[in-house]
C-alpha cells in the first residue's frame, strides 16, 4: 500500500499520550550527557550554565514532547535526573 | 570454417547414407489449382539424396499418412519433406506419422506451399510452380542436414509459490493447497487482505467485504499445506519451469507468535502515527495490527517510529503490558530459501494518486477526497465508525459529488486505459450513502457509465431510482469556498449542451488502478514482460491469459489487468488450475530447439549471456565458462544469432541448415528474388493470414522460418547478398510483443548495425528491410513484399555486384 497520505487522521484529537514532568537536579549532574544523547524525543539539550561541579547540566527544550519512557533516569550515573508521570484523562476521569 | 568440418565437430552426427522422401501435396485443388504437383515431385526427384518423391491428393489423410510410414519402411527413408500447407498446422501430424514409422520426429521437414504460394498466387500458375519448386528445394537442402534430436525432460517439484496475498492470492494458495500441494504465500504487508480487506462493500451483491474475505483469510491461516510469510519480500528467484529456486526476506515482526492479540501493548505505546490500512484518515501506535481481523494476528512494531529504533531499549511499555512475554526486540531480518516447482504472481495493483491533477485540488482542499478513503470512511471497522463525515468539520454532508474516470482513460492526465472497477464501484458507494443518508444529494460526473456484468445494469437501475444524478461531463475544475470549505464543480454537460455549476459539501474523486510501483523487481526476478499499460502480458491473450511467457510461471488479479473482486477469484483459480496440471503430471518435455554448444569455441565474452532472455546462459566467471540450462530455455536462438565465434548455434535451425536454404534459394535468379526471415509467432503467421485471406503478392520472396526474428544472425543476411539476393527481408513480432520476452530488440540493433555497414560501403541499403507484423496483419505483410517487389525490380546488376563484393567473406571460402 504505497499510496500517498494527503489527509490527517480524523481521530487525531482523541489520541492520548503520556506526559511528564522532567525533574532536574543540576548540581548532582556531571555532565556525562547520556540523558540527552539517549533521550528518544530529544527533550534535552546542554545548557550554557555551570553547576556546583563545574559542569554544564542539560536543559530542557520542549517538555510537551516527553513521553515518559524513563530512560534518563535509568541511565543517569548520579541519579541527577527522574520524572514524574502526570496521571493521563483518562484516569483523571476515573478518579 | 569448412562444412566438413563442422560436420565432425558434431556431437550428433548421423552416419550413413541419406535417402529423403518428398510427398507433393495437391490439398484437393487448394495447391493444384495454381500449382503443377505433378512437375513439382519429378522436380524433386532430380535434387540430390532424394530417393523417393511423389504427389497425392491430401498427403494428411490417413491414406496419405499410411503411404508415408510404408515408404519409409520399404525405401528406408531417413528424412522426410512434405509439401503443403503451414507446418503450423500440420507439423505435429506428419512428425508424429515419422514417428509411428520408428522416424525420429526431428528429420521431418516441411514446405509451405499453400499459405504461401499457391493461395497468394492464384493466377500465375508457371511462376506459382516454379516458387513451389524452390520451397521443395530449400526443404530438401534442410532436410538433407536435419539431425534425430532427444527432448530432455524435467522434473516439476510439486510445490508452489503464490506472491501476494490479496483475493487473488489468497484463492490461488487456497485452491492448490486443498489440491493437496504444499504452498508459500509471500505477502509484503504484515497482514493478507490486500485490497479487498479495505474495501467496505462489494458490488453488485452488497456484500460486506471483509465478512466474506475474513473466513477465507484465516483458511489461509489454518492450512496445513500453506505456509504464510507475511512482512515478506521475494529477493531473488533462480532456476526454470519446475526447478526454482527463490530467496525470500522475512522481515522481524519484533513480536513473536505467542502473541494473543490482546492489544493491551497497542493502548499503552506513546507513539503514533496515520494508519496506512486506512489510507491515513485513523492513527495507529508504533505497536499496532493494521486491522481487527489480520491474518496473522501477530501484532508488529513498525521500526521506523518506534522509540527503540536505535537499537537501545529505551522505552519497554509494551513489554511491560504483555503479559505473554511476546515481545522481542532483539529479532533479526532472516532469509527463507525455498524451492518450488510453480510461481503464482499475484501482486495486485496501485491506486492511481491524484493529486498531480491540479484542477481537481486533492491534497489542496480538506473534503476532496479519494474513493478508498471514502471506503474507510464508510466502513463501520474504519476511522469514523461508519458515519460518512467530511474532514473540514467532520459533519455529515448533505451534497456530495462523484467525479468518475480520474487517472483513467486518458493519456493526458492519467492512463490510457480503462479501470473497469470505478463505475459500479460508484455506483455502490451512491447506493450505500442513500441506505444511510436517503436525503443526501448525489451528483455523479461521468464520461461513460460501463455496467457490463452480471447484475451490474439492475444496480445502475436502482441507483437512477433512488435518485442519484447521473451528469455526463466531468467537471473542469473544482473549486472551494474558503469560509464553508464547500465546493463548487464547474464543467458542460456534455448531454444537454449546458455549462454547470454545482456546489457539494464533498466530492470523491473515482481513482483508477494501476500498475504496482515495485513490478518492476518482480519482472526482473522472473523475466516477465510486460505491456504498454505496465500491467503482466499474458502468453495469449485469449488462449492463454494466465500463463507468463516463462513456462512455469501465471498470473491472478490485477498483476495482469485491473479487474474485479469476481474476476480475480476466477483468474486465481485458473492460475491454480494451469500450474496444479504442471505439478500433477510432475515432468515437463523441452521442445529440442535449445542451443547446441561448441566449448572448443567459446571465447567467455559473455554475450550469448547478455541477450538470453530467459537467464537460460550464465557466464561462470569463476571458472571461465559460459554454463547453459536448457530447461530454462525458451528455444528463441538469439544467443546463436549473438555469437562472434560460431560457438553457438540452435537446434533445429543450425546455421548449416540455414545457410543451406539461403543457398537453395539463391541457386538460381537470385537477382529476382527476394529471401525472407520470418519468426514463427508472428510475421510467418501473417504471412499464413495473408494465404488464408488469398492476398495476392508477387511471387518472388521465398520465406525462411526461424522461430525468433533474433536467430536472424548478421551473416545470414550477408551471405544472402554475397550470393546475390535482390533483396532481404527480416520480419518479426512488434517491439513488446516479441514471444520471446524481447528476443527482438536483438534483431532490430543487428539490422541497424547492417544498414549502417551498407551505407558506409554504399550499398543501397533499401535493399534490406526490416518489417513488424503481427498474426493477424495479413496485409502488412502482402504490401511489404508488393512494395520491396518494386524496388526488386529497379535494383541493378551492378548494385547486385557491389553487394556481392562487399558481402564476399560470408561465403567462407565456398
Amino acid at each position: 500500500m504505497p499510496e500517498r497520505i494527503r489527509h490527517a487522521p480524523l481521530d487525531m484529537g482523541k489520541a492520548t499520550f503520556p506526559k511528564a514532568k522532567i525533574q532536574l537536579i543540576k548540581d548532582q549532574c556531571k555532565g556525562c550527557g547520556f540523558c540527552i544523547r539517549f533521550c528518544p524525543q530529544k527533550v534535552l539539550e546542554e545548557s550554557q550554565e555551570i553547576n556546583a561541579r563545574g559542569v554544564h547540566p542539560p536543559k530542557i527544550v520542549d517538555e510537551s514532547k516527553c513521553l515518559a519512557c524513563g530512560f534518563c533516569t535509568a541511565v543517569c550515573p548520579d541519579f541527577a535526573i527522574f520524572i514524574i508521570e502526570k496521571p493521563s484523562k483518562e484516569d483523571v476521569k476515573n478518579g | 570454417m569448412g562444412a566438413e568440418e563442422k560436420e565432425k565437430t558434431n556431437p550428433r552426427e548421423d552416419d550413413g547414407e541419406i535417402r529423403i522422401g518428398v510427398y507433393v501435396c495437391h490439398c484437393g485443388l487448394n495447391i493444384a489449382g495454381s500449382v503443377d504437383c505433378g512437375e513439382v515431385a519429378k522436380f524433386a526427384a532430380t535434387l540430390p539424396h532424394v530417393v523417393w518423391a511423389q504427389d497425392n491428393r491430401y498427403t494428411c489423410s490417413d491414406q496419405g499418412q499410411e503411404q508415408i510410414k510404408k515408404d519409409i519402411k520399404e525405401h528406408k527413408l531417413n528424412r522426410v519433406v512434405v509439401a503443403s500447407c503451414s507446418p503450423r498446422l500440420h507439423e505435429p501430424t506428419f512428425r508424429k506419422t515419422c514417428e509411428d514409422a520408428g522416424l525420429n520426429k526431428y528429420l521431418f521437414e516441411m514446405a509451405n506451399i499453400r499459405e504461401h504460394c499457391s493461395w497468394v498466387h492464384l493466377y500465375d500458375r508457371q511462376s506459382a510452380t516454379e516458387k513451389a519448386k524452390d520451397l521443395v528445394k530449400m526443404a530438401v537442402a534442410k532436410a538433407a542436414r536435419l539431425q534425430s534430436a532427444k527432448e530432455i525432460e524435467v522434473p516439476i517439484i510439486r510445490k508452489a509459490l503464490v506472491i501476494g496475498g490479496g483475493v487473488a492470492g489468497i484463492q490461488a494458495a487456497l485452491d492448490l493447497a486443498d489440491t493437496g500441494y504444499k504452498v508459500y504465500l509471500v505477502e509484503k504487508e504484515p497482514s493478507i487482505g490486500g485490497m479487498m480487506a479495505r474495501i467496505d462493500k462489494t458490488f453488485p451483491t452488497m456484500d460486506c467485504s471483509i465478512c466474506i474475505l475474513a473466513p477465507k483469510m484465516s483458511d489461509v491461516g489454518h492450512h496445513p499445506n500453506i505456509e504464510l510469510l507475511a512482512n515478506s519480500e521475494v529477493t531473488d528467484v533462480k532456476g526454470y519451469i519446475g526447478n526454482f529456486h527463490v530467496k525470500i526476506l522475512k522481515r522481524p515482526r519484533f513480536v513473536k507468535n505467542d502473541c494473543s492479540a490482546c492489544g493491551e501493548c497497542s493502548k499503552v505505546c506513546p507513539v503514533i502515527a496515520p494508519n496506512k490500512f486506512d489510507a491515513g484518515l485513523a492513527i495507529r501506535h508504533a505497536i499496532y495490527t493494521p486491522f481487527a481481523q489480520a491474518v496473522p494476528s501477530t501484532y508488529i512494531i513498525d521500526m521506523n517510529l518506534c522509540l527503540n529504533k536505535d537499537g537501545v531499549t529505551v522505552c519497554d511499555k509494551c513489554m511491560k503490558a504483555c503479559e505473554r512475554q511476546a515481545i522481542d526486540f532483539e529479532m533479526k531480518p532472516e532469509t527463507v530459501e525455498i524451492d518450488v516447482g510453480t510461481i503464482i504472481v499475484a501482486i495486485g495493483a496501485d491506486v492511481f494518486d491524484p493529486s498531480s491533477l491540479q484542477n481537481y485540488g486533492y491534497g489542496k482542499y480538506l473534503n476532496v477526497i479519494t474513493s478508498l478513503e471514502f471506503e474507510r470512511l464508510i466502513n463501520a471497522g474504519g476511522p469514523s465508525g461508519g458515519h460518512l463525515i467530511r474532514p473540514s468539520d467532520l459533519e455529515i454532508p448533505r451534497r456530495v459529488a462523484f467525479i468518475q474516470c480520474v487517472g483513467s482513460r486518458s493519456d493526458k492526465s492519467g492512463r490510457l486505459y480503462c479501470s473497469n472497477v470505478c463505475c459500479m464501484n460508484t455506483i455502490k458507494d451512491s447506493l450505500l450513502i442513500k441506505e444511510h443518508w436517503p436525503e443526501t444529494e448525489i451528483h455523479v460526473f461521468y464520461v461513460d457509465i460501463r455496467a457490463y456484468g452480471k447484475g451490474f445494469e439492475d444496480l445502475y437501475k436502482r441507483a437512477r431510482k433512488e435518485g442519484v444524478l447521473f451528469i455526463r461531463g466531468l467537471p473542469a475544475e473544482i473549486v472551494e469556498d474558503r469560509k464553508t470549505h464547500n465546493l463548487w464543480l464547474v464543467g458542460e454537460n456534455t448531454l444537454q449542451k449546458e455549462l454547470y455549476k454545482v456546489n457539494v459539501d464533498m466530492a470523491i474523486l473515482s481513482v483508477g488502478l494501476e500498475p504496482r510501483k515495485d513490478s518492476e523487481p518482480i519482472q526482473r526476478l522472473l523475466t516477465l514482460s510486460r505491456t504498454q499499460d505496465g500491467f503482466f502480458m499474458e502468453a495469449h491473450p485469449k488462449l492463454r491469459p494466465v500463463d507468463a511467457a516463462t513456462g512455469g510461471i501465471f498470473f491472478a488479479g490485477c498483476a495482469e489487468s485491473p479487474k474485479d473482486i469476481k474476476d480475480s477469484v476466477t483468474q486465481a483459480s485458473a492460475a491454480a488450475a494451469r500450474a496444479g496440471i504442471l505439478m500433477a503430471k510432475g515432468k515437463v518435455t523441452v521442445e529440442a530447439i535449445t542451443p547446441i554448444f561448441y566449448p572448443e569455441r567459446c571465447k567467455v565474452c559473455g554475450l550469448c549471456a547478455k541477450v538470453c532472455p530467459y537467464n537460460a546462459i550464465v557466464l561462470n566467471k569463476e571458472l571461465k565458462r559460459v554454463e547453459l540450462v536448457k530447461a530454462a530455455c525458451g528455444g528463441c536462438g538469439t544467443c546463436a544469432a549473438e555469437c562472434p565465434f560460431d560457438a553457438l548455434t540452435q537446434d533445429h535451425f543450425t546455421d548449416e541448415q540455414i545457410i543451406s536454404q539461403i543457398d537453395a534459394v539463391t541457386e538460381s535468379d537470385a537477382d529476382k528474388k527476394i529471401v525472407a526471415f520470418c519468426c514463427n509467432w508472428c510475421a510467418y503467421a501473417g504471412a499464413d493470414f495473408a494465404g488464408v485471406s488469398r492476398m495476392q503478392y508477387p511471387p518472388s520472396v521465398r520465406i525462411i522460418r526461424t522461430m525468433c526474428s533474433g536467430r536472424v544472425a548478421p551473416k545470414f543476411v550477408e551471405r544472402a547478398f554475397a550470393r546475390g539476393a535482390a533483396a532481404v527481408l527480416v520480419a518479426g513480432c512488434h517491439p513488446g510483443d516479441c514471444h520471446y520476452i524481447n528476443a527482438n530488440y536483438q534483431t532490430q540493433k543487428r539490422v541497424e548495425r547492417l544498414w549502417k555497414k551498407m551505407e558506409q560501403q554504399g550499398l543501397d541499403k533499401e535493399r534490406l528491410q526490416l518489417l513488424w507484423a503481427s498474426a493477424a496483419e495479413g496485409e502488412r505483410f502482402a504490401s511489404k513484399i508488393r512494395e520491396m517487389n518494386r524496388l526488386v525490380e529497379k535494383v541493378s546488376p551492378e548494385e547486385i555486384n557491389n553487394a556481392k563484393k562487399v558481402f564476399e567473406k560470408a561465403l567462407g571460402g565456398d
